[in-house]
């Protein structure tokens, strides 16, 4: 009589995995990124924009009686912002916060305002004191720049298509207007 | 009775495996850090000492450019030092005397820049790394330097911030 083959299996079996071979190719990857990480992430500010938005400041710059719109910034007053259209001009002023510190939630919600009155304008011109501190510029250039509630969009017209669209970039063209001044 | 002499075991021939997991937990942990910390950039800056940079929302990476550094006590092109300051301002010996806001050897380095570095100098973009703490007055003065000398597009150093 044939003996029936039964298959033996050792369900407690233990092995052991052998790590050497993900080591290897670990202590290899390891110096390639300890060379190529940046630990301080160091980005730019520029004005690198959609097209659809590049081609509105064009516009806006080959239209000269678009409205102008220039912030000053000074120690005594705060944030100024001026508009300027058609001959008249609207002046609108940012305080300071309980720190003494430049009230940048309503300065936003300025731009915003001022943004959604004038959507065909990109650019402002930043007119600073000379003892305002560098940290400070780049807050209001960053206030400016970009709208940070969810859902406020601006119109922008797409000029190439015709078509309809919208945007989160509010004032991204920032021209420091008294640089030359003595 | 003699008593036994103690004997030390043989160790011939005998193997050992090394118990590696705990390495490759550290290894783990590093390799995911890093990769973390990956830079994609095609221009890498160096942090210069004594200069801390504004936090800004900015997610742009840094592009190449004339780079100048500077910090609450001198203006630096790359490594070489082009001039001091003292409390904000510039030392009166590195400005022009008939133009306050012109600093000789910033104009005569860009200058030379020019020279050596024909096609990046083109562009006229200089990267601007600036202690947050400076006030305009300084950062002006070097803008207005810098567009002097054919580098009118000034591009910001910041850190990764709110």
């Amino acid at each position: 009589m044939k003996k029936r083959f039964k298959l033996n299996i050792n369900h407690n079996s233990e092995f052991d995995l052998d790590l050497a071979p993900l080591l290897a190719v670990m202590v290899k990857l390891v110096p390639v990124l300890l060379v190529s990480s940046a630990f301080v992430q160091m980005m730019i500010i520029e004005t690198d924009l959609p097209q659809v938005v590049q081609e509105a400041i064009k516009k806006q710059d080959e239209n000269p009686k678009s409205a102008q719109i220039a912030v000053e910034v000074s120690k005594s007053v705060g944030v100024k912002i001026i508009i300027s259209e058609n001959g008249s001009q609207k002046i609108e002023v940012v305080g300071f916060d309980k720190d003494k510190k430049i009230d940048y939630p309503t300065l936003q919600a300025k731009l915003v305002e001022v943004k959604k009155l004038h959507p065909e304008v990109f650019k402002i011109d930043l007119n600073p004191d000379a003892e305002i501190a560098y940290k400070d510029l780049v807050k209001i250039m960053d206030e400016a720049r970009k709208v940070r509630a969810v859902g406020v969009r601006f119109p922008v017209k797409d000029s190439k298509t015709g078509k309809d669209t919208t945007t989160d970039y509010m004032f991204p063209e920032v021209v420091f207007s008294n640089m030359l001044d003595g | 009775m003699s008593r036994k002499r103690f004997e030390v075991p043989s160790k011939r021939n005998q193997s050992f495996s090394l118990n590696i997991t705990s390495m490759t937990d550290m290894f783990t942990i590093l390799l995911v850090f890093l990769l973390q910390t990956y830079s994609t950039s095609e221009v890498t800056l160096d942090a210069v000492k004594d200069v801390r940079l504004p936090q800004s929302i900015s997610d742009k990476n840094p592009i190449d450019g004339a780079k100048l550094s500077i910090s609450a006590t001198e203006l630096k092109f790359g490594q070489k030092f082009l001039a001091s300051l003292r409390s904000n301002s510039f030392d009166t010996a590195f400005i022009d005397p008939h133009d306050s806001n012109f600093i000789k050897p910033l104009f005569e380095e860009l200058q030379n820049f020019n020279k050596s570095n024909e096609k990046l100098a083109k562009t006229g973009k200089v990267l601007l790394q600036a202690d947050e703490a400076l006030p305009y007055s300084v950062i002006r003065k070097v803008m207005y330097t810098a567009s002097m000398a054919g580098f009118p597009n000034l591009k910001l150093i910041t850190t990764v911030g709110q």
